[in-house]
C-alpha cells in the first residue's frame, strides 16, 4: 500500500536518500534495518509525510502522498516518531484520545465512536488500567504501550514506528514488539518499524529492508535474506548467521573479533568469516533444552508465509 | 480507496467483550457538552474554576464601583446597577462604571493574548509585554505623543506599533517553523531594541511630553471608559470565531510537530493563526490602555495551575485577566488616595506574588 518512487530527501542542505525505489507489502509487519545514519529513519518520516520529499514521491494506495489532504492521510496512516515529547500533566486517556483528532472539528470534539476506538486503543495495547494517570508519571515501557494506543486510536489500515523500543529494556521490547506483531496477525494491520536489533528485526518481521548509505541493499523476508554476507555488507561486520532456537529465525552473532573474549573454545577464530552456512555447528553454548524450546515456539505463530 | 473502510470493519468485527461502553473512554475530567450539532469537551475543574472567577470578578467590581469618594453602599452600587434611578447614578454609572468595565475587558483581553502567544511557543515567558509587542507599541505611542501629534493618532499609532514589531518578531522566529526556543528569543531581542529607542525618544523630547509618554509606557485607566472598551471589546468579537476555534486548537499545542503532523494536523500553520489572532488582541488592547505590564505573562500561567491543566486554559485567562486588572486599578485608584498609581504598576505588585506562591506550591508537590 506504501511505495516510494524516485525518492530524493533529506534535511537542509544534506541529501539523505537520494532516488530510493520501494514497496513495501500491505498486510506485512515490515522491518527498516541499517547502520546508524543509514537514512532508515528519514525514510519512515518521509513515507509518514513529516518530511516533504525534495523531488520523487512516496504513494499510499497509488496516488501521491503529499497531495492528499493531511487529516485523510492520518485516517489511513498513523505514524509513532522516534521519541515523542510526553507533554506534561496529561492524562493518558486523554492522550489517546488525540489520536481520534483527524475524526473531529472544533464543533465536533468527540463523538461514540471517539470513546469506543479509544477504549478499543487502549485495551488493545493493554493501558486501560493506566487511564486517569498523568503519561509523565508512567514507566518508559508504559508509556510506549500509551504512544502506540494513541497511533491505534487512528484507527488506521497502516502503522508506522521510529525505533519503537529505543530506551526500553530488553523485556519491554519484547512486549512492544509482541504487540505489534499481534496487530498485524489478528487484526490485519500493516505495520512498518524501524529497528536497531537485528535479531529482533529477524524474530518478528514478514519483510526486512536493509539500507546502507540511502539505499536499499536487499529486500525480502528474512529467512531469506539475512545471511552473513548481506550483515557485512550493510554493517560492516563479520559474524555467524545460525537458527534461532527458539523461533528458527537468522540469528545474527558478531564474529569472534578477539581472542581473549571466548572463555571455552567455541568457534575456532579463523573459522567465523567463511561460516556462510547457517547450518554449522557454531555457538551452541548454553542453548535452552529442547522442552522449554519447543514450548516458546509454540507461543509465538509461525510467520505464515 | 478501500483502505479506510476495510480498516473500519476490521475493528468493528473483533468488537472486544470487554468494550462495554464504561467511564474508561471518556476523558478523566471532562464531561460533553452537547448543543445540536455542537459537541465539546469541557475540563469539569475549568467550569468550577470559571465560575468562582466570575463570581470574584462580579464582587471586585462591585467592590470598585462602592469604593472612592464619595462611597457607595454595595446595595446601592447594585441599585443604581438595575437602572432603578438612583442619586449615585452620576457617581456609580458615569464616573465609575466605564472604568471598571474597561479595566474588565483589558484584562480579558491580556489574558487571552497571552495564553495564544505562551501555548504557541509552549514558553511562559513569550507573553506579548515580554516579546516586543508592547514595546513596539510603546516606541510608536511615544513619538506620536513628543512628535506634537493630535491625541487622537496615539492609539493607532500604537496599534500599528505593536503589530510590526509582532511581523519582525515573527519572521525572525518564523525559520524552522517557528520553534519555541527561537521564537522567543527573537521577541526578547526586538523588545531590548525598541526599548533602547523608545529611551532615546523620551530622553530627546521636552521634558514634560517625556512624562506623558511615561504614564502612557506604564499603563493606566485613568480618564478612559467606553469608546477603549469598545475598541477592545469589538476586537474580541470579530475573533470570537477565531477564539473559538483556538479554544479547540490550543489543545494539541503541548504536542511535538512530528506527533502532530501524524495525526492530521499542519502544525505550521496552526502555530501561525494562533500567534496571529493573539499579536491582535495584544496590539489592540495595548494601544488603547497603554503598557500594562505582566497581566498577560501572569494570567494564563495563574490559570494553568489552578485548573492543572497541560497548558493555559483560554476562559479561566481571561477572567483571570480581568479580575486581576479590575483590582490592580482599584488598588491603584485608592491605595494611596488622593494620589492614583497606573494600573501598570500594580499588576506586577499583585500578580507577581501570586505566581510565585504557585510555583513554591507546586514545586513542593512534585519534589
Amino acid at each position: 500500500m506504501l511505495s516510494t518512487r524516485d525518492l530524493v530527501a533529506g534535511y537542509d542542505e544534506r541529501t539523505v536518500l537520494d532516488g530510493l525505489d520501494l514497496e513495501l507489502p500491505a498486510d506485512a509487519f515490515t522491518v527498516i534495518v541499517g547502520p546508524n545514519a543509514c537514512g532508515k529513519s528519514t525514510l519512515l518520516r518521509t513515507l509518514a509525510r513529516l518530511i516533504a520529499p525534495r523531488s520523487g514521491s512516496v504513494l499510499l494506495d497509488g496516488k501521491a502522498i503529499q497531495e492528499l489532504p493531511t487529516r485523510e492521510v492520518a485516517r489511513r496512516l498513523a505514524v509513532l516518531p522516534q521519541s515523542p515529547l510526553v507533554p506534561e500533566g496529561v492524562t493518558v486517556a486523554d492522550l489517546v484520545g488525540r489520536g481520534r483528532q483527524p475524526y473531529q472539528r472544533w464543533w465536533r470534539q468527540w463523538s461514540e465512536e471517539d470513546s469506543a476506538a479509544v477504549e478499543r486503543a487502549m485495551v488493545l495495547a493493554d493501558v486501560a488500567g493506566l487511564a486517569d494517570r498523568p503519561v509523565d508519571t508512567l514507566s518508559g515501557g508504559q508509556r510506549q504501550r500509551v504512544w502506540i494506543a494513541m497511533t491505534l486510536a487512528q484507527d488506521t489500515e497502516a502503522l508506522l514506528l521510529d525505533e519503537p523500543t529505543t530506551f526500553l529494556d530488553l523485556a519491554h521490547q519484547v512486549e512492544v514488539l509482541d504487540l505489534l506483531h499481534r496487530l498485524r496477525v489478528e487484526r490485519g494491520r500493516t505495520v512498518v518499524a524501524v529497528l536497531h536489533d537485528l535479531n529482533q528485526a529477524a524474530r518478528y518481521a514478514d519483510h526486512l529492508v536493509a539500507m546502507r548509505a540511502g539505499a536499499v541493499v536487499a529486500a525480502g523476508p528474512p529467512r531469506e535474506i539475512l545471511d552473513a554476507d548481506l550483515v557485512r555488507e550493510v554493517f560492516g561486520l563479520d559474524c555467524v548467521v545460525v537458527p534461532c532456537p527458539v523461533t528458527g529465525a537468522p540469528l545474527v552473532v558478531p564474529a569472534l573479533t578477539s581472542p581473549t573474549l571466548a572463555t571455552t573454545t567455541v568457534v575456532p577464530s579463523g573459522a567465523a568469516p567463511s561460516a556462510l552456512d547457517a547450518t554449522s555447528p557454531t555457538g551452541s553454548t548454553g542453548v535452552t533444552p529442547a522442552g522449554s524450546e519447543n514450548a516458546l515456539a509454540g507461543s509465538y505463530p509461525s510467520e505464515g508465509h | 480507496m478501500t483502505a479506510p473502510s476495510r480498516a473500519r470493519t476490521v475493528a468493528a468485527t473483533t468488537g472486544e467483550p470487554v468494550a462495554t461502553p464504561s467511564v474508561a473512554a471518556r476523558l478523566p475530567g471532562r464531561s460533553l457538552l452537547r448543543l445540536g450539532p455542537l459537541s465539546l469537551q469541557i475540563r469539569r475543574r475549568s467550569v468550577l474554576v470559571a465560575a468562582v472567577l466570575v463570581v470574584l470578578l462580579a464582587a471586585a467590581a462591585v467592590l470598585s464601583l462602592s469604593l472612592g469618594t464619595p462611597y457607595v453602599a454595595p446595595a446601592d452600587v447594585l441599585h443604581a446597577l438595575s437602572g432603578a434611578g438612583t442619586p449615585y447614578d452620576l457617581v456609580v454609572l458615569d464616573l465609575r462604571l466605564p472604568r471598571v468595565v474597561l479595566a474588565a475587558v483589558a484584562g480579558a483581553a491580556f489574558g487571552v493574548a497571552g495564553t495564544l502567544i505562551q501555548s504557541v511557543a509552549r514558553n511562559p515567558l513569550a507573553s506579548p509585554d515580554v516579546i516586543g509587542i508592547t514595546q513596539g507599541a510603546g516606541l510608536a505611542a511615544t513619538i506620536a505623543l513628543t512628535s506634537g501629534a493630535a491625541a487622537v493618532v496615539v492609539a493607532p499609532a500604537a496599534l500599528a506599533g505593536g503589530l510590526v514589531a509582532a511581523v519582525v518578531v515573527l519572521a525572525l522566529g518564523a525559520r524552522h517553523g517557528l520553534a519555541a526556543q527561537r521564537f522567543v528569543l527573537a521577541g526578547v531581542a526586538v523588545a531590548f531594541a525598541l526599548r533602547a529607542l523608545t529611551e532615546i525618544v523620551m530622553i530627546t523630547a521636552e521634558a514634560i511630553d517625556g512624562q506623558r509618554a511615561q504614564i502612557w509606557l506604564v499603563g493606566t485607566l485613568a480618564g478612559k471608559g467606553w469608546a477603549e472598551a469598545a475598541w477592545i471589546g469589538g476586537a474580541l468579537l470579530v475573533l470570537l470565531p477565531v477564539l473559538a476555534w483556538a479554544g479547540w486548537a490550543l489543545n494539541s499545542s503541548a504536542l511535538d510537530d512530528d506527533t502532530a503532523r501524524g495525526i492530521g494536523l499542519r502544525p505550521v500553520a496552526r502555530r501561525i493563526g494562533l500567534a496571529g489572532a493573539g499579536v491582535l488582541v495584544a496590539a489592540m488592547v495595548t494601544a488603547q490602555v497603554g503598557a500594562v505590564d505582566f497581566v498577560a505573562l501572569v494570567a494564563p500561567q495563574v490559570a494553568r495551575r489552578l485548573v492543572r491543566s497541560e497548558r493555559p486554559p483560554l476562559v479561566c485567562a481571561a477572567l483571570l485577566g480581568a479580575l486581576l486588572l479590575v483590582l490592580a486599578d482599584l488598588a491603584g485608584r485608592r491605595l494611596f488616595a488622593p494620589t492614583q498609581l497606573p494600573a501598570g504598576v500594580l499588576t506586577a505588585a499583585i500578580g507577581g506574588p501570586y505566581l510565585m506562591y504557585l510555583l513554591l506550591r507546586g514545586r513542593k508537590r512534585s519534589s
